[in-house]
């Protein structure tokens, strides 16, 4: 078979052929019915693949804004489970409070835990928080003073702070800020049960 | 409506399903011809007159469905004028693989006669 084809429609084709290439699926082969000849088929399909070129890219481009709709959705649930979870006030008794903490404290988690423990403090009317760092391994650098700010606004709203589970480390964290740092007075017991104990000990709840 | 039905009948009497094809023709349409000649419908396995005028075009969606039909009819005239719509069409025809029992025609009579000649 022999063709014999003008040269405008061959560089026309090429250039559509490199646009394509860079990502431009938009531009299409004018078609022309004179041109009734082989090339014209050839001509067609390339503007039959630049359509589903065109058509991939849109699925391509609706899938992906899916996916990133989703992600953000699973992060904000994550971001709202990690929250709920990173400061899991519980009350054990009547105006007793207590905060299990686990893992790793910033200075965020430190202001997100200040702000859960006061407004429950208020709200419950408790009378003593048990601050539980039996699960904590480390606190960051600046976030101690936050956390002892936060037992003395604990203090000021009328209740009693205790530390419990308090590791070697977190012990010299306390001692080179000072027992008393800020004004906050810090009782510490060894366990959980020992400070819930004490605490229902001072409210009459125990026989002693 | 790209597509206009007729039931006609060849020059020798056989029954023949004429098609008018213009404009657009969508994914839509090319069922609307599947459910014509579907196994148990009244036009399965007839001959086709499919006269194509200039300007048809087939969406992507359409395209890729054609190839579905083929054995469905007994066989396919196209009556064809338009280079472009024919390449269009021979397009197809390569999607489809071999379709011996669909042919091009430049007329109306010898696609009909080719069809009235057809053992179905």
């Amino acid at each position: 078979m022999s063709v014999t084809i003008e040269g405008e429609r061959i560089d026309q084709l090429l250039r559509i052929i490199v646009a394509a290439a860079t990502g431009d699926y938009e531009l299409r082969v004018p078609l022309v019915e004179e041109d009734d000849d082989e090339f014209l088929e050839v001509e067609l399909g390339v503007n039959y693949l630049l359509e589903e070129l065109t058509l991939g890219k849109a699925r391509s481009d609706g899938q992906r804004q899916q996916l990133e709709a989703r992600a953000e959705e699973l992060a904000h649930q994550q971001s709202e489970l990690v929250q709920a979870l990173s400061t899991p006030v519980i009350a054990v008794w009547p105006g007793v409070l207590a905060l299990p903490l686990v893992g790793r404290v910033d200075d965020e988690r430190a202001a997100t835990i200040t702000a859960v423990l006061l407004e429950r403090v208020t709200a419950e009317r408790a009378t003593h928080v048990i601050l539980d760092l039996t699960g904590v391994g480390t606190i960051a650098g600046n976030t101690m003073p936050a956390l002892l700010r936060m037992v003395r606004a604990i203090g000021l709203l009328g209740a009693s702070c205790l530390l419990t589970g308090i590791s070697p480390p977190v012990a010299q964290q306390i001692v080179a800020l000072g027992a008393t740092a800020g004004g906050a007075s810090v009782r510490a017991l060894a366990q959980l049960s020992d400070a819930l104990a004490f605490v229902l000990a001072q409210k009459g709840a125990l026989q002693r | 409506m790209p597509f206009l039905f007729e039931e006609a009948t060849t020059p020798q009497g056989k029954p023949l399903l004429r098609i008018l094809a213009r404009g657009e023709v969508t994914l839509a349409d090319a069922e609307a011809l599947g459910a014509r000649i579907e196994p148990g419908a009244r036009n399965h396995r007839w001959r086709i007159l499919s006269v194509v005028e200039k300007g048809t075009e087939y969406s992507s969606a359409a395209r890729k469905y054609f190839p579905n039909l083929q054995p469905m009819y007994g066989a396919i005239a196209v009556f064809v004028t338009s280079p472009i719509v024919r390449a269009a069409i021979n397009m197809m025809m390569r999607l489809t693989g071999q379709a011996p029992n669909l042919r091009l025609f430049s007329t109306e009579e010898e696609g009909l006669a080719w069809l009235d000649a057809l053992e179905i």
